[in-house]
């Protein structure tokens, strides 16, 4: 061990000692001169030339010089080489990743505390030129420290460990641990793993693969599986009714036990508006499921929050569940036929329509060929059905669905449009095309991404190839049209044009049982709801969000599905700042802007949303609920996962123990010792006490006979 | 690192001290302070009275001082007769002061220039008042002012004295030539200065007053830190008249130094003495009555000469 330097040229600057020296010569012959009235008598007297020259004060000359001796030295960056040291315990310097889960499972038993402890242990177990990172996570990761030698400031990250309400996810936290590595100059690289290991966490084909000469050591905080009598709330169905006019919810909620080994009582309760309005009691065999079924409440009040709440357990996130409902609002339509048609054209048009348990349509029929501007007043989707209407009235529509609207044409045996508002439509209709012989044409594509469809996407749930077609019109599509469904010969059977804020959707046959048979399907009256509510521009709402989710407060849409039912009751004026408010407490600001806004739902809960220093009576709220993958706690075998993600070294690759690590060993050494530190803060020192001793000096010779003249 | 400090005047002298003085800026003032103070503490002085002469008689009157009764003309006529008598006003009496650039140096409050400027407006005062004819001479290496002796110059001198100004560097042989040529009446001449001259030159300068016919009376003017050198600190020494600079370390020249300073007065008391000139060596530290006490001195012995 031997005393260096990391940047020995600034040792030059010691050269700067000569300037206190000559400072101080050159200041005391220019400060005392003493006027006298002759010189007769003194220059007859002879003196020697070293006088002027002698130094008096050597205290002072010394602590000038000692100064800038150390400041030099400082700016020298002087450290103790302990290289001899550190090559003798063997290994090299070390980049250490400590990954800690922090999934709501980690509540179970004292698993975070263990966390805690064992990263503390690594921490300490860290060698001087050790380097260690500390990161959460959950389904996400977070860097709490990032590679560095404090101690301290490891030690304060690790205070900083909380549980979330995520699920657990390897990939993110392996990924970061990989970019940390990678980053790294230092030889090794070792990433502790500390999680209860959950097998749904890992799905293996996150493409993490450490760098060569790194490895990873699992920590697995639970010795075995933990044998859990867990019970959660897995689902909560909302059902609405209208009853006497008034919207009535039947809350059920689906309760599910995991573990136990024999049948047990659960009190299920539900709070509306935090308020307990029913507790029913259920009894669980073990690994079983139950439904509950809640006696029908009203719904009266937008932003409703409620809550399934069971008795706490081992693992108490997935004891709740929380939901969020608002009144529902009906969807106004036009459906207009052709005056001379015959009366049951829209029979099962209107009949479909009708057909609602909450009665979320209200449907107005007119027979005539004119639309009317009163006939378009607060309607939100309009059926042409099999009806040619003239030009005033397609001008009119054309303003109805710049303004946001929907129409869709049914074209039938009657049905037209005018060719002066022809770019509405999107495309040019075209005649008709018989398939009646044989058996008719079906649909042979469905564009089940397009909200229409897209209920129907899962299997059983909505059959169209059952219906056949025997008349269609033709359609020439123009370049800005998109086809939802075509019949099996290739020909457009559903086309769209978005026109403004609005949409036009060209139905190529009947939407009766005239030219198909479509409406006697039961796939026809959730089809034409779809239709209807896709028309109308209506969103189904969420009654509630899982951990993890992100939703953009700026987009409208986005705020529909949430069950936002009225940006001004709610507060939430576009171009106005919003504040969030999450389940713990916390607020994040969301300060108004062109771009989006989003809100990482992290917790579950309830997240208010209102403006900064606003206080609605029914703030908009959202309600989220933990991902339930993470109940699930089997486990995987920790080794596996390490050996999926560790590459073998490889002759070659990597870091190696070179010159860059040897300079940076000496860089660490020097910025761990920070002696220099130390040494300009002696310098400071004895420039203050030199400063002191120099005006004493001055004062005692100002003092002196002579100076009051000199 | 100690210092010497000037001995102060004595107590009870508070009138002439001169830290007192210099506190008074009105010369008249100051002057008529110091000679009526110095007069009243003296009027028992056998000096009173030194130039007077007979002028008349006159009745004695109840109170009249029985010793001034001429007692012969009491004999001849029988009445009682007191003698009056005249102040000799027939006197020239002129103050030379030197105005070189060293006079302007002074350790305390008091430079050796105001000293002599006090020490000039008190005689110049005094001597007003005993009715002499009192000018003014100032120089430096030249004739600065000349206000020539009369009885009504009294205020012109005072206001000359205030406004005396040291500045330039300064010679006594010219000037005092010059003065020799100008003051063609003999009379009183009190020359003020430090004499930073030679003694040789000095004499040279002096004497021919002295040969004109002149009372010559010499006052050398001298700070205390002149006379005891008490400086300590190592510094550069700068002449006042020439500007030149030298480094001195006090404690090394100070015994040379005032061995110097002691044979240089004591070489300039000898010669003047030899040359019936009256020398008096002034520290401005001291108060005024010591000058007074000489000039009175000198006076006496002038008149006693006569």
């Amino acid at each position: 061990m031997s005393l260096t330097f990391l940047v020995p040229l600034f040792l030059a600057g010691i050269a700067g000692i000569v300037v206190p020296i000559i400072v101080h010569l050159t200041r005391r012959q220019r400060r005392n001169v003493v006027h006298f009235p002759s010189l007769m008598f003194l220059e007859k007297i002879p003196y020697q030339e070293q006088r002027r020259r002698r130094i008096q004060h050597w205290m002072l000359l010394s602590m000038r010089a000692l100064a800038l001796i150390l400041v030099a030295a400082a700016f020298a960056r002087p450290f103790f080489d302990r290289s001899d040291v550190a090559g003798a315990a063997g290994g090299g310097p070390r980049e250490v990743v400590v990954l800690v889960d922090q999934s709501y499972s980690m509540e179970i038993g004292d698993q975070l505390d263990r966390a805690r402890v064992e990263a503390q242990q690594i921490f300490d177990g860290l060698g001087p030129l050790d380097r260690a990172s500390l990161v959460t996570f959950a389904r996400g990761a977070h860097v709490l420290a990032r590679s560095t030698s404090d101690r301290v400031r490891l030690r304060g990250a690790l205070d900083t460990l909380t549980l979330s309400s995520g699920a657990t996810r390897y990939g993110p936290a392996l990924k970061v641990a990989q970019t940390i590595l990678e980053e790294s100059t230092l030889p090794s690289g070792e990433v502790y793993l500390m999680s209860d290991f959950q097998r749904n966490a890992w799905s293996g084909d996150e493409g993490v693969r450490l760098p060569p000469g790194s490895r990873v050591v699992p920590v697995a905080l639970s010795e075995e599986e933990p044998e859990l009598d867990n019970v959660m709330v897995t689902d909560v169905s909302l059902p609405r009714q209208i009853v006497s006019g008034r919207e009535r919810v039947t809350p059920t909620a689906r309760v599910v036990r995991r573990g136990g080994t024999e049948s047990r009582d659960v009190t299920v309760r539900l709070e509306i508006d935090g308020q307990e309005i029913q507790s029913l009691t259920v009894e669980l065999e073990p690994r079983s499921a139950a439904a509950v079924e809640f006696q029908p409440f009203t719904l009266s009040q937008p932003h409703t929050t409620g809550t399934v709440r069971l008795p706490p357990d081992a693992l108490t996130a997935d004891n709740t569940h929380h939901f969020v409902l608002s009144p529902g609002t009906s969807l106004d339509v036009l459906v207009a036929e052709s005056a001379g048609a015959p009366s049951d054209v829209s029979l099962y048009l209107r009949g479909a329509l009708q057909i609602t348990d909450d009665g979320r349509f209200d449907v107005r029929t007119r027979r005539a060929s004119t639309i009317r501007p009163v006939d378009l007043d607060g309607v939100d989707a309009v059926f042409l059905n099999d009806v040619a209407i003239d030009g005033g009235s397609a001008e009119r529509i054309r303003s109805f669905v710049e303004g946001g609207g929907g129409v869709l044409i049914a074209l039938g045996q009657s049905g037209g449009w005018p060719a002066s508002a022809a770019d509405m439509l999107p495309g040019r209709i075209g005649s008709i095309e018989d398939r009646t012989e044989g058996r008719g044409g079906r649909l042979g594509y469905l564009d089940y991404e397009h909200p229409v469809f897209e209920v129907f996407a899962g299997p059983r749930s909505g059959d169209f190839t059952g219906a056949r077609f025997y008349r269609a019109r033709g359609l020439e599509l123009s370049d800005s049209a998109g086809v939802l469904a075509r019949f099996d010969d290739g020909s457009v059977a559903l086309a769209e044009v978005r026109i403004g804020r609005g949409r036009v959707l060209v139905w190529t046959t009947s939407l009766d049982a005239f030219w198909n048979d479509l409406s006697l399907q039961p796939v026809y009256l959730p089809f034409v709801h779809r239709l209807a509510e896709y028309l109308g521009g209506r969103a189904e709402p969420v009654p509630w969000f899982v951990t993890g989710q992100v939703v953009d407060l700026a987009d409208p849409d986005a705020l529909e599905t949430a069950g936002l039912v009225s940006s001004e009751a709610a507060g939430l004026a576009e171009g106005l700042d919003q504040v969030a408010l999450d389940p713990r407490g916390g607020s994040t600001s969301l300060p108004a802007g062109s771009g989006p806004r989003y809100l990482p739902l992290d917790e579950h809960g309830f997240y208010t949303i209102r403006q900064p220093g606003s206080d609605p009576d029914r703030p908009f709220v959202m309600a989220v609920n933990v991902d339930l993958e993470e109940s699930d706690l089997s486990r995987i075998d920790p080794d596996e996962l390490a050996l999926q993600v560790e590459m073998p070294s490889v002759a070659g690759e990597g870091p190696s123990l070179g010159g860059e690590a040897v300079a940076l060993r000496r860089e660490d050494q020097e910025r761990r010792q920070a002696i220099w530190r130390w040494l300009l803060g002696v310098a400071l020192g004895l420039f203050v006490l030199e400063t002191v001793v120099s005006n004493w000096v001055s004062r005692r010779r100002a003092g002196a006979p002579g100076a009051a003249r000199g | 690192m100690s210092t010497l400090r000037p001995r102060h005047a004595a107590a009870g002298t508070r009138f002439l001290d001169p830290a007192v003085l210099g506190r008074i800026g009105n010369l008249e003032l100051l002057a008529r302070t110091v000679v009526d103070g110095f007069l009243t503490g003296l009027h028992r002085s056998p000096y009173l009275g030194f130039s007077m002469d007979f002028a008349e008689h006159r009745p004695y009157n109840p109170g009249d001082d029985i010793r001034r009764i001429d007692w012969r003309l009491y004999a001849r006529t029988d009445r009682h007769y007191i003698k009056l008598f005249e102040a000799d006003t027939n006197a020239n009496f002129s103050v030379l002061l030197d105005l070189s650039a060293s006079m302007s140096y002074g350790s305390h409050s008091l430079a050796k220039l105001d000293y002599a400027r006090y020490l000039a407006a008190c005689l110049a005062y005094f001597s007003n008042k005993q009715r002499d004819r009192v000018g003014l001479v100032t120089f430096d290496h030249e004739i600065v002012d000349y206000v020539p002796p009369s009885m009504k110059h009294l205020d012109t001198i005072l206001h000359t004295l205030d406004r005396a100004k040291a500045g330039r560097p300064g010679s006594l042989e010219a000037p005092l030539l010059k003065i020799t040529e100008m003051l063609a009446r003999k009379g009183i001449l009190v020359l003020i200065s430090d004499f930073y001259e030679e003694p040789d030159r000095v004499l040279n300068a002096v004497a021919p007053l002295r040969a004109r016919g002149h009372d010559v009376i010499v006052f050398h003017v001298m700070d205390p830190y002149e006379l005891e050198f008490p400086f300590e600190e190592a510094s550069g020494f700068e002449d006042l008249e020439t500007g030149e600079q030298i480094p001195v370390i006090p404690s090394k020249l100070r015994g040379d130094y005032l061995a110097m300073v002691r044979a240089h007065l004591a070489d300039l008391e000898r010669r003047f003495t030899d040359n019936r000139i009256d020398y008096t060596l002034l520290d401005t530290s001291k108060p005024l009555d010591e000058a007074l006490f000489r000039y009175l001195l000198s006076r006496e012995k002038l008149g006693k000469v006569r």
